[in-house]
Order: structure tokens, then sequence, then C-alpha cells
């Protein structure tokens, strides 16, 4: 018989309620308790019901072509009916010669994979130069920039109109990152500076925010990806016009950037009131 | 004797069940029949928890790609098609929006101002009938409760908070919101069919 704090407990699960701890007594309670499984099972079942409530929606036309197109058949493997017991002998001949061939080429392949694999670390090398080499080439032009804008600071009137930020890592995610971000509102562009900023995945892409009272959500200021060693300078300029720049962030989102935030946010800088 | 719509129950159950185990074997028209018949409620769900078009159907269509991707460990005992389905939204759902909150408070934090965006969707008429008359009679099930327990219910389900944070939200002792989200299951349970 099920006590009322067994039927809480068994709707609070079904809502996904519980915390870690209460979960994981409870589950092994109803692992030794069969009638305690049946009880969870009807509330889960009248939980699901709740889905149906919600107001009636019609998803847009295009959005099945969409995952129909995404659906991707995954290959099968051909299925061979083979009378076996009739072929056994030679299929132990054959066997034998086919882990002779096997055996002889998995000698030569794993001669010419040794050889493969030099010549790819060759080539990686060579990307690696390569791609330190373009970064060296941005990160003279940021630091071209840098020093663009610092020569224009020493003018009074930029100094009193250049917004300057430092970018804070947000706990849990990226404590080693340090960034700067420096705003012009005439030219109504940006410079941003990380160091220590995690590699992420070629799916991702770190997109900047600009957070104007103006709009209802933070501006797109563009996306980026980051070096092997964390280290990126890059001008960037929102898609809309700033009035006032309360805040810069930099979130995670996929590939390409989002239009509205989605992501982890992964840096943080307000900027002060003057 | 079965009630008539527990047998529809049960024959539509059977029928999604055999659309999962075509779509196992690579059969996309199976894909598209599913899609058909449970795509307007699993968008209603994530508009009514997301409030979002844009993410809602992101989210709907990771779900139907995941039903499709992984059809082949569909096990009936462990409920209806749509129950799974519905399962996934939600939960998925729910990461987003502790996501956003987390990012709303930041924002927030940074710019006062700022308010989150208002929740959106005008109610249109969607999904299978099968669903729709379903969908009739919980929504009769869930009125019928008394306003407060209604209340902690769709809290519960829908907005993706914790216990403590839909007490601290209803301005309830915490005992008193379990003590409703109990007692109002218990009454939708009776009113119910067995199986959706």
């Amino acid at each position: 018989m099920s006590t009322e704090l067994h039927q809480e407990l068994a709707g609070l699960r079904a809502l996904g309620l519980l915390d870690e701890a209460e979960r994981r007594d409870f589950e092994a309670e109803i692992a030794a308790k069969p009638e305690l499984a049946a009880l969870c099972h009807m509330f889960d079942n009248t939980v699901t019901h709740l889905a149906l409530t919600a107001p009636a929606q019609t998803p847009p036309p295009e959005l099945k072509a969409r995952i129909l197109n995404a659906a991707v058949v995954p290959p099968k493997a051909p299925v061979i009916d083979f009378p076996f017991l009739r072929f056994a002998p030679w299929l132990a001949a054959a066997g034998f010669a086919l882990t002779a061939v096997w055996l002889t080429v998995q000698n030569i392949s794993l001669r010419s994979e040794n050889a493969a694999q030099q010549t790819e670390r060759r080539l990686a090398e060579v990307a690696y130069r390569s791609a330190q080499a373009q970064l060296a080439e941005r990160t003279l032009v940021a630091e071209r920039m840098v020093n663009d804008l610092g020569s224009r600071l020493r003018r009074s009137e930029d100094l009193a109109r250049l917004k300057v930020s430092a970018l804070a890592s947000l706990a849990g995610n990226t404590r080693e990152a340090q960034a700067i971000a420096v705003w012009d509102p005439e030219q109504q562009s940006g410079l941003l500076t990380f160091d220590g900023l995690p590699v992420i995945s070629d799916e991702q892409d770190y997109q900047i925010w600009v957070v104007d009272p103006a709009y209802p959500n933070p501006v797109n200021g563009g996306v980026f990806h980051v070096a092997a060693d964390g280290r990126v300078s890059l001008s960037f300029r929102p898609d809309q016009p700033i009035k006032q720049v309360a805040a810069f962030a930099i979130s995670l989102e996929k590939k390409g950037g989002v239009p509205k935030a989605e992501g982890p946010i992964v840096l943080l800088g307000k900027i002060p009131s003057i | 004797m079965r009630a008539p719509n527990e047998t529809s129950s049960e024959e539509r159950g059977a029928e999604q069940a055999r659309l999962i185990a075509a779509m196992a074997k690579g059969d996309k028209a199976a894909l598209s029949t599913l899609y058909d018949q449970l795509s307007g409620p699993l968008y209603s769900l994530a508009m009514r928890m997301l409030g979002d078009a844009a993410e809602s159907q992101d989210l709907v269509q990771d779900i139907f790609l995941q039903l499709w991707q992984t059809a082949d460990t569909y096990d009936t005992s462990r409920g209806s098609v749509f129950s799974w389905s519905a399962t996934l939204i939600r939960n998925r759902a729910i990461d987003r929006i502790r996501m956003r909150q987390r990012r709303s408070e930041l924002l927030a934090n940074a710019a006062p101002d700022l308010q989150p965006a208002s929740l959106t969707g005008a109610a249109d008429s969607a999904g299978s009938l099968w669903l729709r008359e379903k969908a009739e009679a919980v929504r009769q099930a869930l009125d019928e409760l008394p306003p407060d327990q209604q209340q902690a219910i769709e809290f519960a389900y829908f907005s993706g908070l914790t216990q403590q944070e839909i007490a601290t939200r209803l301005n309830e002792p915490l005992g008193t919101i379990k003590a409703r989200i109990r007692r109002g299951l218990l009454k939708l349970k009776e009113s119910l069919p067995h199986r959706l």
C-alpha cells in the first residue's frame, strides 16, 4: 500500500522535480518494491498527458522537409543466405587461405601505414607552422589596430569617446580566459583581444554580443573561432546601430552563430558609466 | 469490456510502434507519417515551454532526428511513442530554459533595464484528430482541479523550475506545493485514461 509520502515522491519523480539524493534513494526503494514501481508508472502516465494541455500550435510547413532532408538513411550490410553445413570444409579452407592473405595484407598495410603516418605528421607540422604564421600576421594587424587606437587615444576628445571593458570569465566556464573590449561609438565598431580562451570544436563558434538597453535582446557582433593557443585579436561591428553600450558578452554557439543567443555565456564585461 | 477510446489509444500506440520499427529499418515514409501524427502536439509543447518559434522548431527537429537515429532502441514496455517523444521534448526544453535563465540573470545583471522577451504564440489547430480529442479531455480534466493544484501542476510541468523555485514563485511553503502536486495528480489520474 502506498503512503502519502510515496505518492508525493512518485509525483515529483514523474515531473522530474526530485533532487539527485532524493531520486537515488527513491529509485533504490522502487527497485525493492514492485508496488512502488506500479505507482510510479501510474504517475508517469498521468504526467505524460499534461503535454497535451499546451495550446495547439502548428509547426511551419517547411519544418517537415527540413527534418526529412536531415534524416540520413544508414547504410545496411547485405544479408546473404548461405547453406553453411554443405560448404563447411570449403569454408574452412577458404578461411585458412583468407587468414594467410589477411596476415600478408596486414604486414604490407602496417608498413605503408607507418610511412603514411610519417607523411601525415610532416604535413601537420607544415599546416601548424602555416597557421602560426597566419596567426602572427593577424596579431600584427590587430597590434596595428591597437596602436592606431592608441595614437587616437592621445587626442583628448577620443579618450572621452572610447569605451573600454575588461570581460570576466564566468565561473565554471572559462576561468582562465582574459579579454579586453574597446568600443568606439562614433565609428560603431570595436576591438576585442582575448587570451586563454578555450579551444572549441569545429561545429562551434564564439559569438560576440553587445548589450544595448535600447534593444530587447543583445545585438549580434559576429562570430569567431579561436587558435590553439587561445589568443585572438579582432575588430567587430554589430549588425544594428548601437545607441548605448551597457556590456559585452561572448557566448558559445553553433557554427556560424545564431540570431539570438542560445548557448552559455563564457565572458561578460560591463561598460563602466562615466 | 474496454471503452472504445481506450481501444483506439492502444491501436494508435501499436501503429506508432510499427512506424518506429519501420524507421529503425531506414523507412523515411514512416518518419513522414509519424511526423504528421506527432509534430503538432510536440511543437505545441515546445512552444508552451520555450515561447519562441525558432527555438521550438530547432527542438522539434532535434527530437525527430533523435527518434530516427535511435528508433531501434525503442522499447514498447516503457510507454507509448508519444510519451517517449514528449519526455524527450520536455527534458530538452528544460535544459534550454535553465541555460536561458542563467543567461538572462547574467545579462540583467549587466544591464538591469533589459527585460526578457515576452511569451508569444497564438492558438492554432493542429495535430491528428485523435490527439486533439485527447488533448481536449486532458485540458478539461485539468480545468476541473482546484485552481491552486492546477497552477502548481502547470508550473511543475511547463516551467522548468525546481521544487524550491516553484514554491518561491508561488509564494507558498515547499510542503504546501508538494501536497498540491500530489493531490492534483491523484485527481487527474482518476479522470484520465489508463494509457496515452
